[in-house]
């Protein structure tokens, strides 16, 4: 690992990413965040649960220096939720008209040792907590944000659930409601959404269960209480709402894989040099970046190559898309 | 029923209806914040779907005139197929000018090229482009009348290529562009079907002799029936000269089918 900061052509100094306001008060901010970080540690653990909202404590491996984080207001009111409706704006519309997301349990089962159905606040006390991730969010059409996600490291939980040696990948099932969510009345996507990782890509140090972003409970459009979020794969990886998480020995069926094998891989990592059949994935337009910005180029593995390329050596991508 | 009809067939209201549907969705939401968080993604796609559906609103039309022939609402509406379809083509140029933006330079552009939804698009708004320059009088007169409706019988092709871009444009897209597709197919063949019968009932009830001179009577009829407002003896001994030049206007204005 390299302790010095490699600088990309994309990188842009805080000054430029912070309003004036904000950037010649960082260091009060840096101050007012150090006595949070020591309140934080002082509150009882309970404090930081699904739905009191969050401290802010920022994991610094994954803080994205210079990256310009998405306003919050974008990030929880353009959502792909088809469960609620096609269009961007219908999530946020439709999911909050009486969709309850607490309480909330989590099946934790299949071949492990440790199978449970658990209450997604004592989840969060039981894996130690929340911590903060600034990821890059690159959606399947081509357009992207960086989300400053609350959450723990899908590892923690795998290591709670202890899974045997046949199991070979993780299967995650988002909720099924069609009296509260119109979208699943209708049958165009085979509902309950499913998603699936190997068992070395849900180790990943990068995969993550978020509770929360900017610091308050997962909104029901993001996908709350708790949602996958694998940062190197295109977003309809990160399944949302989830009921349940299963370790299974053969590869899962998962949506949109089910639904249009040619077009969405079960892999979907991000990779500018595999289209998607329909259009280019070579480059994203970054939502917030403003109206005659155009499109920025999209990266390998979304920028994680280091963190990820190894999961697929000697792997053909672009059959295995 | 009659002052609905007259309502409708205004030419200036429709005007004004086909100008305020592209502003109230598309200049008003961008000074009013109503865009969302893809500002210019939403005018790409408001844009295409006005000129999608307003091209839909125009090849609905010609069905609805063989199905409902004595509808005066339909026969209304029906006067305003070249402001419909020249404004399907005005939408469409605005979506291909909000494509440009939100590719924002020729990398996107050309690396689109390669994608067969822009093949479609493309080839769709050139279609609707020639229709739109021939959409005058004077390219009727210069084209001849057979000629000129044979032409603009690619509007069905354009609506056929522009669902299809529609379609395959983006993810889910099927989902919007069937709602368009369906009731669009269904008029024309319940138009075909309409057809045939009458075809078939005229050919069995007539000897073969009296047959073909029935047929030239009723198709000029039905012609020149078809390029006018229905209306009595009385309605045109009261009209003013204006109304009777723009009668006279409606009734050179053909109809591509």
């Amino acid at each position: 690992m390299k302790n010095w900061k490699e600088t990309r052509a994309w990188e842009l100094p805080d000054s430029a990413v912070l309003r004036e306001s904000q950037y010649l008060r960082r260091r009060e901010f840096l101050r007012l965040f150090g006595y949070g970080l020591a309140a934080s540690a002082v509150l009882p653990v309970t404090m930081r649960a699904a739905s009191a909202g969050f401290p802010d404590s920022l994991n610094p491996s994954f803080k994205l220096e210079g990256v310009k984080l998405t306003p919050e207001d974008s990030i929880t009111s353009y959502n792909n939720f088809y469960e609620w409706g096609f269009a961007k704006d219908e999530p946020k519309k439709l999911s909050n008209k009486g969709w309850k997301t607490e309480p909330w349990t989590l099946e934790i089962g299949g071949l492990c040792k440790n199978p449970r159905k658990i209450d997604v606040n004592d989840l969060i006390k039981l894996v130690g907590g929340i911590e903060r991730r600034n990821y890059r969010h690159r959606c399947v059409e081509a357009w992207s944000m960086v989300i400053p996600w609350d959450g723990f490291q899908l590892a923690k939980l795998v290591d709670l659930a202890q899974p045997n040696p046949d199991a070979n990948y993780v299967k995650f099932t988002s909720f099924f409601d069609p009296e509260h969510c119109p979208g699943q009345r209708s049958n165009d996507l085979p509902w309950p959404y499913t998603e699936g990782l190997t068992l070395p890509e849900a180790m990943n140090e990068l995969a993550f269960v978020a509770a929360g972003l900017y610091g308050k409970p997962l909104r029901n459009q993001n996908g709350a209480p708790v949602r996958l979020v694998v940062p190197w794969k295109y977003g309809f990886k990160s399944a949302k709402s989830l009921v349940k998480i299963e370790f299974v020995s053969d590869r899962p069926k998962t949506t949109w894989n089910e639904l249009a094998p040619n077009e969405y891989g079960f892999y979907a990592n991000v990779n500018p040099n595999v289209d998607h059949p329909r259009w280019s994935q070579a480059s994203e337009r970054v939502i917030g970046a403003g109206f005659f910005s155009g499109k920025q180029p999209t990266l390998m593995f979304n920028g994680y190559e280091k963190q990820v390329a190894h999961l697929y050596t000697g792997m053909d991508l672009r059959k295995n898309f | 029923m009659n002052t609905v009809a007259k309502i409708l067939g205004n030419k200036l209201l429709a005007l004004t209806v086909l100008i305020s549907v592209g502003v109230s969705l598309l200049v008003v939401p961008a000074f009013t914040g109503g865009l969302g968080a893809n500002p210019l993604e939403k005018l790409l796609h408001q844009s295409g779907e006005i000129a999608i559906w307003t091209l839909g609103a125009v090849l609905a039309l010609s069905p609805l005139r063989v199905l409902l022939p004595r509808s005066r609402i339909v026969a209304a509406l029906n006067r305003h197929r070249r402001a419909l379809g020249v404004s399907a083509c005005i939408y469409g140029l605005l979506h291909f000018g909000f494509h440009v933006l939100y590719e924002g330079g020729w990398d996107g552009l050309l690396r689109g090229l390669s994608k067969p939804f822009i093949w479609f698009g493309l080839s769709g708004l050139s279609i609707l482009v020639v229709l739109a320059l021939t959409s005058n009088n004077w390219s009727i007169r210069t084209l001849g009348g057979k000629n000129w409706k044979l032409l603009h019988r690619l509007a069905y092709v354009a609506a056929a290529v522009l669902i299809c871009h529609q379609a395959i444009a983006g993810k889910g897209h099927w989902q919007i562009a069937r709602w368009l597709l369906f009731p669009l197919a269904a008029l024309q063949l319940a138009r075909l079907i309409k057809t045939a019968v009458r075809e078939k009932r005229r050919s069995t009830a007539l000897p073969s002799v009296a047959k073909q001179v029935a047929r030239d009577i009723e198709s000029s009829v039905a012609g020149a029936a078809s390029r006018r407002l229905p209306e009595s003896a009385s309605d045109r001994s009261q009209r003013s000269p204006m109304q009777q030049a723009r009668a006279n206007e409606n009734r050179r204005c053909l109809h591509p089918a």
